[in-house]
């Protein structure tokens, strides 16, 4: 008995841990195509969530699996041998039987994913903490140099309409034990209510526009330089917008890493969901790529695409909805709003299933 | 007595397998050789998948393997298992049982022509049987595992309705029917959380877990027993142990119907590992059955396929599928087989 969130990526295409290469990269196919968009033997199984989560797991297995170095980093984290050296398996009992029998139910203390040591990911996410002047605060006007002219127009209140932590609050379904790390994530609660953190909004005038979203090359760039930019000219009226503040305190479990502290960040009402804008919020919770690719289990190499907003290097819409749903859960947005906002963006290359 | 949950229970390993757990409210049989050694019931859900049809076919490779059979016809209001075996309505029904015009289910029992196979026919023009109480359902559960056979094979109706659900808890093999179509792949799965989550309640009841599960489940709603058993161990260690042990034992057997092409037979794998994902349970796939034209003519000229063609390819499959189920009822497995 494992929830989808704490099977192994082997359990997950449902091979052994000594599977090859080209047997995984086959597995990967097959399950793709079993467990896809509208499989006959899951649509009516799973919810829409569900399957986005096997979808980026699957995903995630293609991308760690076929890979020598992630392999061996996830098998040592998972507590498996290193592929390379078979186990001395007694003849004809596979070294991981797949799948486990009901009856070895882990203790339930272990059926909580355990996150990899600190020293595994604390060194690779340092580097990743650049902009140490981002401005505290995403300019409140709304981004009127959107490529796509009908999300600019987009109601506010369609955006980003309620607080945040309403649609956040933990599933009541989950164990705190147990949680799974791809869904709620009780402990990122905030330790004490950022209620004092709500800043009085901007001037909104003052405020230039995000990057447009396909310029990647501007993602670093710290907001003062944007001062720079014309103000857009056909920009709607900028209503007196009511910014929501969005900073929680850090979780504690990060206390002790090496993490940015966090920023108040204000996203304006109405906003289009960019990736520039996601990690901003990201980095406004202190959180590195690779500790959200951790609890959402999603690869960093789509993060690092969703946030570039390398469209054409993301997985099918119907895919993408749900990866991004689960990176706005993890940041404490409202999925939906999020993932319709982002693949909005995309324009034709999305198709009708993510506008639905 | 009458009133108490119908399912089996994981038995300790170390208990005498014919042995069951004298427990309040579970149907008292006879420990004797004269109990119906392995019950198995055809579901699925959605109406016209063939049950009728693997029941019938099953049972006479069954029979045809020496096993003594008795084919019950439990698809109360809708029965018309002795026409798939080319009967005329029997003289005796489970009507007549149901309404203690005979004592012994023994009784209504019909010869089907078929050396060791019998028939009780459903019940007919009958609506009270078609909702039998709850106390003339447990009489009916317990004189079928009282039977003198080596199987008894429910034939069940569609739907989730509480009748449908217990007949299938109570079976040593439940039989999970479904045919690569969306509508019947639904009800498959509808049917077997609601059945399920009805072996959840019955558990409960059985040990005592009602307030537990009640106060727990009162303001969440579980998708997934994992998430129920975690929730349980976290308030009762022992309790969620002894939960997690009784509904993992609940493994249907599933069989594919129709089966046209190689991936439909591959999709038997595919919910099997589906039902693992999501789920966190485990579901055993029996085997595929061929979409065979030589199957609607048997039932048109009301001949068994089995009888009429058995050596087309769902002839054949359902031949494997019998040899597989006695081979799991081999003694050594049984403690598996729960």
């Amino acid at each position: 008995m494992k929830r989808l969130s704490d099977q192994t990526l082997y359990e997950i295409i449902e091979v052994s841990v000594e599977t090859s290469p080209e047997e995984i990269a086959r597995a990967c196919d097959r399950a793709a195509a079993t467990y896809g968009a509208g499989s006959l033997v899951t649509y009516t199984l799973a919810s829409s969530e569900e399957s986005a989560l096997l979808s980026s797991r699957i995903e995630e297995a293609r991308a760690v699996l076929l890979d020598p170095s992630a392999r061996s980093r996830y098998d040592e984290r998972i507590g498996v041998r290193p592929h390379a050296t078979p186990l001395p398996a007694s003849p004809g009992t596979p070294v991981q039987a797949l799948p486990p029998p009901p009856e070895t139910r882990p203790e339930p203390g272990a059926s909580s994913p355990a996150w990899p040591p600190a020293e595994v990911d604390v060194a690779v996410a340092e580097p990743l903490h650049i902009s140490p002047g981002l401005p505290v605060f995403v300019p409140v006007a709304p981004p009127a140099t959107e490529p796509a002219a009908p999300s600019a127009t987009v109601p506010a209140a369609q955006v980003v309409s309620s607080p945040p932590p309403a649609t956040l609050a933990p599933e009541g379904s989950r164990v705190h034990g147990g949680t799974s790390p791809a869904e709620s994530s009780p402990w990122l609660e905030p330790a004490s209510p950022g209620g004092d953190e709500v800043q009085p909004p901007a001037a909104p005038s003052q405020a230039a526009a995000p990057p447009a979203p396909d310029q990647p090359s501007a993602v670093a760039a710290p907001l003062p330089l944007a001062l720079a930019r014309p103000e857009p000219q056909p920009a709607p009226p900028i209503a007196p917008v009511a910014p929501i503040a969005l900073t929680r305190a850090v979780a504690p479990i990060l206390l002790d890493r090496e993490v940015p502290p966090p920023r108040p960040l204000l996203v304006p009402e109405g906003a289009a969901w960019s990736g520039e804008m996601l990690r901003r919020v990201r980095e406004s919770r202190g959180l590195t790529l690779q500790q959200v690719a951790e609890r959402t289990r999603i690869t960093r190499h789509h993060l690092e695409n969703i946030e570039l907003d390398r469209f054409k290097a993301l997985p099918a819409a119907v895919y993408l909805r749900g990866i991004i749903m689960s990176l706005a859960r993890e940041l404490r947005l409202d999925g939906q709003k999020v993932a319709r906002s982002y693949l909005d963006r995309m324009g034709p290359a999305s198709d009708g299933e993510a506008k639905r | 007595m009458a009133d108490g949950p119908i399912l089996k229970l994981v038995q300790p390993t170390d208990a005498v397998v014919e042995t069951p757990p004298v427990i309040r409210g579970f149907p008292r049989v006879k420990l004797s050789a004269t109990r119906a050694r392995r019950i198995l019931s055809v579901g699925g859900g959605k109406g016209g998948i063939g049950k009728s049809l693997i029941s019938a076919n099953l049972g006479i490779a069954l029979a045809r393997r020496g096993q003594r059979v008795v084919l019950i016809d439990a698809d109360l209001g809708g029965a018309n298992l002795h026409t798939t075996l080319g009967l005329d309505v029997p003289r005796r029904t489970l009507s007549d049982f149901i309404d203690r015009k005979v004592e012994r289910l023994e009784d209504v029992v019909s010869p089907t022509g078929v050396p060791n196979l019998g028939l009780v026919s459903g019940a007919l023009d009958n609506l009270e049987a078609a909702m039998p109480k709850h106390a003339q359902k447990m009489r009916l559960l317990r004189h079928i595992q009282a039977m003198d056979v080596d199987y008894a094979i429910l034939d069940l109706g569609a739907g989730t309705h509480t009748n449908v659900l217990d007949f299938f808890l109570v079976s040593d093999h439940g039989v999970l029917v479904l045919v690569p179509e969306p509508t019947a792949v639904e009800n498959a799965y509808r049917f077997v959380k609601a059945a399920f989550w009805r072996r959840v309640r019955n558990v409960a009841q059985v040990f005592g877990y009602e307030t537990l599960l009640h106060d727990i489940m009162e303001g969440a709603s579980f998708r997934s027993p994992v998430d129920l058993v975690a929730t349980v161990v976290e308030r009762d260690p022992e309790a969620g142990a002894n939960l997690a042990n009784q509904l993992a034992a609940f493994r249907p057997r599933l069989v594919v119907n129709q089966v046209r092409t190689p991936q439909d037979a591959e999709m038997g794998h595919a919910v099997v590992a589906a039902w693992r994902k999501y789920f966190g349970l485990e579901m055993e796939y029996l085997g595929g059955i061929e979409h065979d034209d030589a199957m609607w003519r048997a039932v048109r000229v009301r001949r068994p396929l089995l009888l009429d063609r058995p050596d087309v390819p769902a002839g054949l499959a359902f031949e494997r599928i019998a040899d597989r189920l006695i081979a799991a009822d081999q003694p050594g497995r049984i403690a598996d087989q729960a």
